[in-house]
């Protein structure tokens, strides 16, 4: 159980690192909101089921409670995190940001 | 306490306390004033004081960042620039904010030192509340009793104080008549483009649930931390969500101004008619042991427990009609007829 606890929590951290590493090495606002919403919200889903199996060294029902509140939170984030990075990204489009190309634009 | 992570912690803070102040852009501001307010929460969570830290997340990095948001949308994103000169007013500043730092400075060497355990609040003060808070008053959650039972009046009037800001925010903004309305700018409105059924849908799926958490942590503020202030925040920050990603009408349909209002007052008489309803059954002011009389099965210990949830439903209600009334009002420019 231990190790199944451990073993997520450092996949999330590894996830959390790659979040952090696209926000800032990514080339442009969409694409560095995409690391953001995508991995943000993988990263906090598995270390919250980490948490979960935490919580349950020993099982009785109090720990099942505190384990149903967490995996609501996990909803809760599931459903949240890609809306508010979808919102972010819609209001950059409407502000006409202009996305990153391989090629330079030629300019006319 | 992990002393690591504490210093981390507030070095970060510190960080974002100066570049709060030294950003030119408002609304970036705006955001790293949020992040300073989640810090804080974050430190208090560690600390041990999960209420406070209920309360900061709720009120300082979410309501307070919105209603942020909303006056830098209605007023300029810009810093005006700053006027050269005023040597004289600007060096009186320094020597005033330098000489109150001094006597603060100077009066902090009278204060016990941190966490001494044979301070006066620590021998007798805060013993008391945890060894006999459960047998006086039946609430598991010290916080709570503290905060609405043995220091009620204190809570009364922070309730006061929230009303008086709606207060002062209606009399600074509305404007009820026409003629006073036509100088104005219009406000700005971002749903203007199309509608964004993404959004839409997730707002109208997620406010129902906010609202029932709401509900929780009002009603089971006496086990958990939680409580009066934190639910009403919630519950008026639901009705911003919906105004934000729906439309300013849809609240207003929801909660009239007449009613926002209304309920605003209700709220503190809630609270100010418990007290003085104790005060009626011949107890002293908030003295909830005596509402055994007219609640009925309940002994004197029980009737403080549920005096506490009385009040803390009329807090609520309070702050919800004041987050709700202070939002309508700042992005309509108080004009009631469109906005963020």
């Amino acid at each position: 159980m231990t190790l199944v606890v451990i073993l997520l929590t450092l996949t999330g951290l590894v996830f959390f690192f790659a979040t952090t590493i696209g926000i800032l090495r990514f080339p442009d606002f969409y694409s560095r909101m995409h690391a953001a919403g995508k991995g943000d919200t993988l990263s906090s889903l598995i270390i919250l089921l980490a948490l979960v199996l935490y919580n349950f060294h020993d099982i009785n029902l109090a720990n099942l409670l505190v384990a149903i509140k967490i995996l609501l939170i996990v909803v809760f984030i599931f459903m949240a995190s890609p809306t508010a990075t979808h919102a972010i990204i819609d209001a950059g489009y409407e502000a006409s940001i202009k996305p990153w190309m391989k090629k330079p634009e030629e300019e006319s | 306490m992990i002393w690591q992570l504490d210093l981390s912690v507030l070095t970060l803070i510190v960080i974002c306390a100066f570049a709060t102040i030294m950003v030119k852009d408002l609304l970036s501001a705006a955001i790293i004033f949020g992040a300073y307010s989640f810090l804080m929460c974050l430190l208090w969570t560690e600390m041990g004081a999960v209420d406070v830290a209920f309360t900061e997340a709720s009120v300082g990095a979410g309501v307070s960042t919105v209603l942020f948001f909303a006056a830098v949308y209605q007023t300029s994103r810009k810093v005006g620039a700053r006027k050269s000169g005023r040597l004289l007013s600007k060096a009186f500043a320094l020597i005033a904010a330098l000489l109150t730092g001094l006597v603060l400075v100077i009066a902090e060497a009278d204060f016990p030192g941190f966490a001494n355990p044979f301070t006066p609040a620590s021998l007798h003060l805060s013993p008391y509340y945890i060894t006999q808070t459960l047998h006086d008053t039946n609430v598991p959650n010290m916080v709570t009793s503290v905060l609405a039972d043995y220091r009620g009046f204190d809570t009364m009037f922070e309730t006061a104080v929230i009303f008086t800001a709606g207060l002062a925010v209606i009399a600074i903004l509305r404007r009820f008549k026409k003629e006073d309305r036509h100088d104005l700018p219009e406000p700005y409105v971002i749903s203007e483009g199309y509608p964004d059924t993404i959004i839409r849908f997730v707002a109208r799926q997620l406010v129902p649930f906010i609202q029932l958490f709401a509900l929780y942590v009002v009603a089971h503020g006496h086990h958990s931390p939680g409580g009066g202030f934190q639910g009403g925040v919630i519950l008026g920050a639901s009705f911003i969500l919906l105004a934000i990603s729906f439309d300013f009408k849809i609240v207003l349909g929801i909660m009239s101004e007449r009613w926002n209002v209304l309920l605003g007052n209700i709220g503190v008489l809630i609270y100010a008619g418990i007290g003085f309803l104790c005060l009626l059954l011949g107890a002293n002011f908030l003295d909830y042991s005596m509402l055994s009389k007219v609640l009925p099965a309940t002994d004197k210990i029980m009737a403080r427990s549920h005096g506490m949830l009385g009040i803390e439903i009329g807090v609520a209600i309070a702050v919800m009609a004041i987050v709700i009334s202070i939002y309508l009002n700042i992005v309509s420019h108080g004009k009631y007829d469109k906005g963020l």
